[in-house]
């Protein structure tokens, strides 16, 4: 099984190599930041180890966006960039005109979620798909029974819950009447609810939209061994997290034997998402009128 | 092409009322498959029902199958496929692609991709279009700019969302009712979790007071852009709402039915007019979404605990006695003798009268209507259609 970083700067690629990284997942202008000179150049730098490089384009795809789209997968496959993490099927569609469709990942966050998936994908010559966030382990590992793709899975860190074109931090500043500079690219933001105040939600504000995390960043220490056999490539997601805890959290994975101290150090902030939690399909009948 | 207004029915008579007051088409929700699971969903003998009914009236029934599909969920799917194609539904309205394929595979029925799948593009919408898919509902997120963007090029059939809620959330991409309490908001248990009361903070430091940091869009309402849309050609205007009441489903659909008729008749009225139709219904804020680009707070909801339930419908005609010149109705909210009260009747003539008696089942002479579905007679004049409404209003 893969283990996918994020790369934050060129100069982690040395460390995150002797963490166990296989792959290093580079954010575009798509993403969630403004492109940087240091991106493309960055791959260079990668390119010469033996490890592989994702581009994250995980915006969804408005008709304003499909030059730039366009323009990102001519630029991936100039650079011959292993995979393209993509978040819309758009980017597939576009992917296959440039010949390049066998580098998309798709990861649209929900919308994989049954072993069917793997099969219609397959046809489509695509490299891979991601699992959906909201399943069992159960039911991830009726993907590995029917597996047609390479499987992808999120298994460690704060995972997005809603994804909203609306500005919804922008627009309660301007509500409130409150002047603020940083809002956008701001990492902190929590939102409280009224009944469950213990829980504290992750808001973030880019360019694409509002972002709402998980108040609980998930882990997959015990659940690891299970999901290699079918699992190919393991993302670790870093937003939220500091570089220490990052590094941390790819040593535990790169040697299990260090996970007890991990979660002994940061387990407070834990849980393990929906792996073993079912979520209710209905809540029955009301004669509504 | 004459646009299609598609409405919303949560059950028989919602349907029925909706095609009685000028819906082209519904679409429905069978107890499998479908999101609004509380919207008291139809099962097959009812569906066939509705589809005779509708089919008599030259109108169409649709019927989603837009969960997104576990491997859980897929038992009985062919099974479900094969009775709707037999049962003759004008399409199914669904975004998983197991539904897609195998809907292809075992049928001829028309497939619509629901909005859970979010399409904002040309090429996104063409290629589902190359997948068998007849027609695309747009996400809800897209400006009447793009949607025009998209409809000059694009093959596919193309419905647009016009009135109702709004998710805050791109369709089919939130799971926030799913980890807050466990209920699958892509498998018809939303909770509705962006409609809650949170306080914002930045870090340790408080911004909100008393919880009035909300997400919360207001509804839709898109009379305004309606003129623009037809001539597009867009193919289905659409209203959102299974659960909504059938007071509501009468008024909505009747307002967008003679607005999108005025427009092709050529005689279109100021849109003050259709929008003032629209609020005696309307118990819940409404804004432009989207249409105009970027949401602003203008399309956000602050400070709102609850929606106001309207109490302004008070029965519904069950039948009207000729012999007696009498109304039967059935209440659904207090009246009195004095009010003054609108019958709205679903070929849209509105008479306005003052209540001197009313009676119960037994002639009984009452003050008031109080018991919600009590049978309540009452004297008018004039003759009206069964469904018909009725309304109380301001003293004239």
């Amino acid at each position: 099984m893969k283990i996918v970083a994020r790369l934050k700067t060129i100069s982690e690629i040395e460390k995150l190599i002797n963490l166990g990284v296989d792959v290093f997942l580079v954010d575009t202008p798509l993403a969630v930041k403004k492109i940087e000179d240091q991106v493309f150049s960055s791959l260079e730098a990668i390119k010469k180890t033996s490890k592989e490089i994702y581009l994250l384009a995980n915006k969804m795809i408005h008709q304003e966006d499909l030059e730039e789209l366009r323009k990102l997968l001519i630029i991936a496959k100039k650079h011959q960039i292993n995979g393209i993490v993509v978040g819309d099927i758009t980017a597939m569609i576009i992917a296959k005109e440039l010949g390049i469709e066998n580098k998309i990942i798709y990861q649209p966050g929900t919308m994989n979620t049954s072993s069917f998936d793997s099969e219609y994908f397959k046809e489509k010559s695509i490299k891979g798909i991601t699992i959906s966030k909201e399943i069992t382990i159960e039911e991830i590992e009726r993907f590995f029974t029917n597996k047609q793709i390479e499987l992808s899975l999120i298994g460690h860190g704060y995972l997005d819950m809603f994804y909203s074109k609306r500005k919804l931090l922008t627009n309660y500043f301007i509500y409130k009447g409150i002047k603020r500079t940083l809002i956008t690219d701001n990492y902190c933001f929590r939102l409280k609810e009224e009944i469950r105040d213990k829980s504290n939600y992750p808001i973030f504000e880019d360019y694409s939209g509002t972002h709402i995390f998980r108040d609980k960043a998930l882990e997959s220490f015990s659940e690891f061994k299970v999901l290699s056999k079918g699992i190919d490539v393991f993302f670790v997601e870093r937003i939220f997290l500091t570089d220490e805890e990052y590094y941390e959290a790819l040593a535990a994975y790169n040697n299990l034997e260090k996970a007890e101290a991990f979660l002994n150090k940061y387990g407070d902030n834990y849980n393990k998402g929906f792996y073993y939690q079912y979520t209710e399909k209905l809540k029955g009948d009301l004669n509504e009128n | 092409m004459k646009t299609e207004l598609l409405a919303p029915a949560g059950n028989l008579e919602k349907a029925k009322i909706a095609l009685f007051y000028g819906a082209d088409a519904v679409y429905i929700g069978g107890k499998q498959f479908s999101l609004r699971a509380r919207a008291s969903n139809f099962d097959l003998s009812m569906i066939k029902e509705l589809v005779d009914f509708a089919h008599g009236l030259k109108k169409n029934v649709y019927v989603t199958m837009n969960i997104v599909f576990h491997d859980d969920d897929i038992l009985g799917l062919d099974e479900y496929l094969l009775e709707l194609a037999k049962i003759k539904v004008d399409a199914i309205i669904c975004s998983s692609m197991i539904v897609i394929e195998r809907a292809k595979a075992l049928t001829d029925l028309e497939i619509h991709l629901s909005t859970q799948f979010s399409v904002t593009n040309s090429v996104l919408a063409d290629y589902f279009f190359t997948e068998g898919i007849k027609r695309v509902v747009l996400a809800r997120e897209l400006s009447l700019k793009e949607i025009e963007e998209i409809a000059k090029v694009c093959k596919p059939d193309l419905e647009v969302f016009v009135h109702g809620g709004m998710c805050v959330s791109y369709s089919g991409r939130c799971t926030l009712s799913n980890y807050t309490v466990l209920r699958d908001a892509n498998r018809g248990g939303c909770a509705h979790t962006c409609r809650w009361l949170y306080d914002l903070y930045e870090n340790d430091q408080k911004i909100s007071n008393d919880f009035d940091y909300q997400m919360s869009s207001k509804d839709l309402e898109a009379t305004e852009f309606v003129p623009e849309l037809l001539k597009l050609n867009i193919s289905s205007l659409k209203i959102e709402g299974r659960m909504k009441s059938i007071h509501y489903i009468a008024t909505v659909v009747s307002a967008y039915r003679m607005l999108i008729d005025d427009y092709y008749n050529g005689a279109m009225r100021n849109l003050e007019f259709y929008q003032e139709e629209i609020s005696k219904a309307e118990n819940r804020q409404t804004s432009s979404g989207f249409f105009r680009g970027d949401t602003t707070i203008d399309q956000q909801l602050y400070n709102q605990r609850t929606e106001i339930p309207t109490k302004e419908f008070v029965g519904i005609v069950k039948r009207y006695d000729y012999n007696r010149k009498q109304v039967i109705i059935e209440q659904r909210n207090f009246f009195s003798v004095n009010d003054y009260l609108e019958i709205f009747t679903p070929n849209k003539t509105t008479y306005r009268f003052k209540v001197k008696k009313i009676f119960n089942e037994d002639l009984e002479e009452l003050d008031a209507a109080r018991h919600p579905l009590e049978t309540i007679i009452i004297d008018l004049p004039i003759a009206v259609d069964k469904y018909s409404m009725i309304r109380r209003v301001k003293d004239e």
